[in-house]
């Protein structure tokens, strides 16, 4: 491939240093799960479970998530417009600029400078950093895109565009603040608006971060692995307008019952079950693509990691909607439930499909066949049953917390005590750690089998052959 | 009805005659091809 | 047309993610801590509560522990009043929470004596043996810096006077954030108007107890007593009970609603049949030498 102009090496980096930052965020997320059972395993003052969790979430949604998005963005605008990178310089300034940036984020954590506001939790100086990460990368983007060869762009290049813009607006609204020191800085607005403010951001971050670009994945690497064309093209545009317009009604809903006034909060529940029909928009598309290639689920691979990616959003998709409405929320709110829902979109959806661009660049960008198949099969049963044990024991757990903390006795008083509901979480607590170190070990088999490959991989002799494979037409 | 019901219905039906127009567009007959072609260029050798 | 044209999709995007954004974000601050929100009996924090609640912030509490009661009967049951947005117009961030790992902290202040607070946050086990709150005792060794606390309350806004400040170069951060917790759900007078009237008349469901039958009691008092009025009811926190000869109805009414000013919580979260219990555990065990 030393002919093509386009920059493989700036995806190798970004690929590498992602999964660094998976491997960190899974093991610290091992950590925190058992400091949730044992607190002797809280070292204070830097590793105690309150600076250890956000370290964890950050690690998890912009160490490994966004390195991702930066990795695959940076390969997929090459391709989708068939040029090559706009400045290759600034992609490499990307790249350090974006480790120096996680780095900073990890350490300040650990010290203890933090804002509270979830997902944003870095200070004002971190902030400031990542937003020169987010221009750069958009500038480069979106000038590759401006001189593409293909005048239509692919559905994947738009989700992109939304992603970049979203992500930019999302941030900086919320990252308004009034410095006291260098680590320091108080929110610029308070209580009840700083409240609104956040979840706006929040719930956005999920739809901007883990679950716009991983659709642009989605959408450019299954056709990609099967061959095939993905179903319908102009469904997935009405999807896409109809996603990026409901998103942004819907932060209330993790403020529901709370004293953010009541019509954003129905706002926010109304808009939440109608995303359900963008959601599945895609999902459809991505099930109807694999119409008369399902025996591709056993023969390639890379092929089961994409559908089990869209199956996890297709029911994050639905109980998600289910967790915005008001009953519901007033059950689950708070407990242990929540955590289940966020893992299978982490773990499952944006993982999953994580893995399988990965997969899909190994040729690419090491210039070698991969290791191991049978690793690769490996890795994928590990993840798979690591992650249904960890979202099954919690959502049992969440449901029977819920049902205790409700509970009332005939004279209408309680029937539990905090701690005798709390006590009762342990069992699924443990359970969780468990299936995280399984989870884990499939990790590490893949870093293993990435390895490996990098070492020893049969090297390339003709291009692969999926890519070569002959295009049916389907319109 | 008061205003802010008045302005409630405008925009709800506003945004549904927007979407509607979106849906007309992208499936009418004279833009089927174009409206598809992008997911065949992309599986293009690379 | 869009598809084709990078510029005027991006515009388009944009627009379509701005009206969400300014129907459900933007204009609530018309509706959000204005005048009909403000209740005039809240207050802003004190030097040594802002810098307590700073820590706060700093250690993650708000990782384990929610500062929102909701209007669910079960819940104020449980904390207490539900909140009022009125309630939070100082407080930058919000620290609402996302996860109640620990119990919610909106209704907290008054509910304990800040002995209580001491000995918890240094070691919650020896309080309540089976939680998993992480020990906090170590915050104790850092001294306050006084004048940064000044700039923080210059940059808040909130009045303090040169005394209070100086008053904080004795503190530690324990000092702060027991003072801070004790402030939080305070400002509305809502303990006064929570006090459970018990209505009907008060009986002791448990005739002829004797030493099998409390047997089992016993953990109940070790749960959710001992930790203030002592494993043998000699008193630590709280006073013994040793010789404490009330009658029934009276002791029933001293746990179950608590004395509010005393630092003796309400136990009414523990549902009556718990509390008639710890009524005859009490009565029949103060009687003698403790035990
Ligand atoms: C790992 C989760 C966790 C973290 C982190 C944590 N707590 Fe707790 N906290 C709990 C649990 C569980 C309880 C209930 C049992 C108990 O009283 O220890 C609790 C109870 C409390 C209580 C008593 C509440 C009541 O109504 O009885 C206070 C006060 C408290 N925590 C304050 C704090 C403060 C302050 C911090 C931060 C310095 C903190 N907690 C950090 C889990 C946590
Ligand atoms: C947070 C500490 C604390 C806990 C926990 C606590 N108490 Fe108390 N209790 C106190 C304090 C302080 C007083 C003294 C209040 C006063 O007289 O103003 C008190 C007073 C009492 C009295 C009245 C004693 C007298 O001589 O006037 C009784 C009875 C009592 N408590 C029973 C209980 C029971 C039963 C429990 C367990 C369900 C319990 N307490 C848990 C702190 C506590
Ligand atoms: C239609 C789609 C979705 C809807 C309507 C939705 C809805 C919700 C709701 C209502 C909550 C709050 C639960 C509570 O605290 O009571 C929540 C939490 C969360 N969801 Fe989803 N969800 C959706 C999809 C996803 C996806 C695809 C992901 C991908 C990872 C995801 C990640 C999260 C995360 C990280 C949180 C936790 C926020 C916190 O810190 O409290 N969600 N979601
Ligand atoms: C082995 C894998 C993992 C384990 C054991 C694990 C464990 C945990 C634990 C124990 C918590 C705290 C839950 C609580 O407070 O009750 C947590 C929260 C969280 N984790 Fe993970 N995690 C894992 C993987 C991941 C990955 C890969 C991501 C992201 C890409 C992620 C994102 C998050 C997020 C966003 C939260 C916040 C939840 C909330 O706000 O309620 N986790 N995780």
């Amino acid at each position: 491939m030393e002919n093509q102009p386009y920059n493989q090496a700036i995806v190798r980096s970004f690929v590498n240093w992602s999964i660094v930052w998976g491997l960190v965020a899974v093991l610290v997320g091992v950590i925190v799960s058992l400091q949730m059972v044992e607190p002797d395993l809280n070292f204070p003052p830097y590793f105690t479970f309150g600076r250890l969790r956000p370290v964890h979430t950050n690690a998890g949604i912009y160490g490994w998530g966004v390195g991702m998005i930066f990795a695959t963005f940076l390969y997929m605008v090459q391709r989708l417009c068939k040029v090559p990178l706009w400045s290759d310089k600034l992609a490499k300034f990307q790249l350090w600029f974006f480790n120096a940036t996680i780095i900073a984020s990890a350490v300040t954590l650990l010290l203890g400078y933090t804002t509270s506001k979830e997902y944003h939790e870095m200070e004002w100086p971190i902030d400031v950093m990542v937003v020169i990460l987010w221009v750069v990368f958009s500038i480069n983007i979106i000038m590759t895109i401006l001189k593409r060869k293909d005048e239509q762009m692919y559905i994947s290049l738009w989700y992109m565009l939304a992603a970049i813009i979203a992500v930019a607006i999302l941030y900086i609204v919320n990252a308004a603040a009034v410095p006291v020191s260098l680590f320091k800085s108080y929110s610029a607005y308070a209580g009840t608006n700083d409240a609104n403010v956040q979840w706006w951001f929040g719930h956005n971050a999920v739809a901007m971060v883990l679950t716009a670009p991983f659709l642009a994945m989605f959408y450019y690497f299954l056709p990609k692995s099967t061959g095939v064309p993905i179903y319908s093209h102009r469904m997935s545009i009405i999807a896409f307008w109809s996603l990026i317009f409901m998103y942004l009604w819907t932060g209330a809903h993790h403020l529901l019952w709370t004293p953010v006034p009541d019509w954003i909060q129905t706002l926010a529940m109304g808009f939440s079950i109608m995303l359900i029909a963008p959601s599945w928009g895609s999902v459809f598309n991505g099930y109807l693509s694999m119409n008369g290639q399902w025996h591709q689920m056993r023969e390639n691979y890379l092929v089961k990691f994409l559908i089990l990616g869209i199956t996890f959003y297709g029911l994050q998709t639905l109980q998600g909607p289910m967790q915005a409405i008001r009953s519901f929320s007033a059950f689950i709110h708070y407990t242990d439930w929540v955590p289940a829902h966020i893992h299978m979109g982490t773990m499952g959806w944006v993982s999953m499909i994580a893995f399988a661009s990965i997969y899909y660049l190994v040729p690419r960008i090491y210039g070698r066949e991969l290791y191991s198949i049978p690793l690769a099969n490996l890795h994928f049963w590990l993840i798979l049953v690591g992650q249904l044990i960890w979202s099954i024991s919690l959502w049992i757990a969440g449901v029977l917390q819920a049902g205790m903390w409700n509970a009332m006795n005939p004279d209408g008083s309680l029937t539990y005590t905090f701690m005798e509901t709390m006590v009762e979480m342990y069992p699924y607590w443990w359970a969780r750690s468990f299936g995280g170190m399984i989870y884990m070990t499939g990790l590490i088999v893949f870093i293993y089998n990435l390895w490996m490959t990098a070492k020893k991989g049969g090297s390339i002799a003709a291009q692969t052959t999926v890519e070569t494979t002959t295009v049916e037409g389907r319109a | 009805m008061d205003l802010a019901s008045i302005v409630y219905l405008g925009v709800t039906f506003g945004m549904f005659v927007i979407f509607a127009l979106i849906v007309i567009r992208t499936y009418s007959r004279k833009r089927k091809d174009e409206g598809e072609i992008a997911k065949y260029q992309m599986l293009d050798d690379d | 047309m869009w598809e084709r044209k990078p510029v005027l999709l991006i515009v388009l995007a944009t627009v379509a993610i701005l009206i969400g954004t300014i129907i459900t974000m933007v204009l609530p601050f018309a509706w959000v801590n204005t005048e009909a929100d403000r209740i005039e009996s809240v207050t802003p924090y004190t030097a040594l509560q802002q810098e307590g609640r700073d820590i706060y912030i700093r250690e993650g509490c708000n990782n384990c522990h929610t500062q929102t009661v909701r209007p669910l009967v079960p819940e104020v049951l449980r904390y207490g009043d539900y909140s009022k947005s009125g309630e939070f117009v100082y407080d930058r961030p919000f620290l609402w929470g996302s996860k109640r790992t620990g119990p919610d902290l909106a209704r907290l202040g008054g509910k304990y004596p800040d002995a209580w607070h001491y000995k918890h946050m240094e070691s919650p086990r020896s309080m309540v043996p089976k939680t998993n709150m992480p020990a906090y005792g170590w915050i104790t060794k850092n001294q306050l810096d006084p004048q940064m606390i000044q700039r923080k309350m210059d940059v808040l806004g909130f009045p303090y006077t040169t005394d209070e400040i100086k008053a904080l170069g004795d503190k530690n951060e324990m000092d702060a954030m027991v003072a801070y917790l004790q402030k939080l759900g305070s400002d509305i007078p809502w303990r006064a108007a929570a006090t459970t009237e018990i209505v009907g008349e008060l009986i002791n469901p448990f005739t002829g107890v004797d030493h099998d039958t409390m047997e089992p009691w016993e953990d109940l008092y070790k749960e959710n007593c001992a930790a203030c009025h002592g494993d043998h009811m000699e008193g630590v926190i709280g006073p013994k009970l040793v010789g404490a000869d009330y009658y029934d109805e009276i002791l029933f009414q001293i746990i179950y609603t608590g004395i509010a000013d005393g630092g003796m919580p309400s136990f009414s979260n523990l549902g009556t049949d718990k509390v008639w219990k710890l009524v005859n555990f009490i009565r029949y065990y103060g009687q003698g030498e403790g035990h």
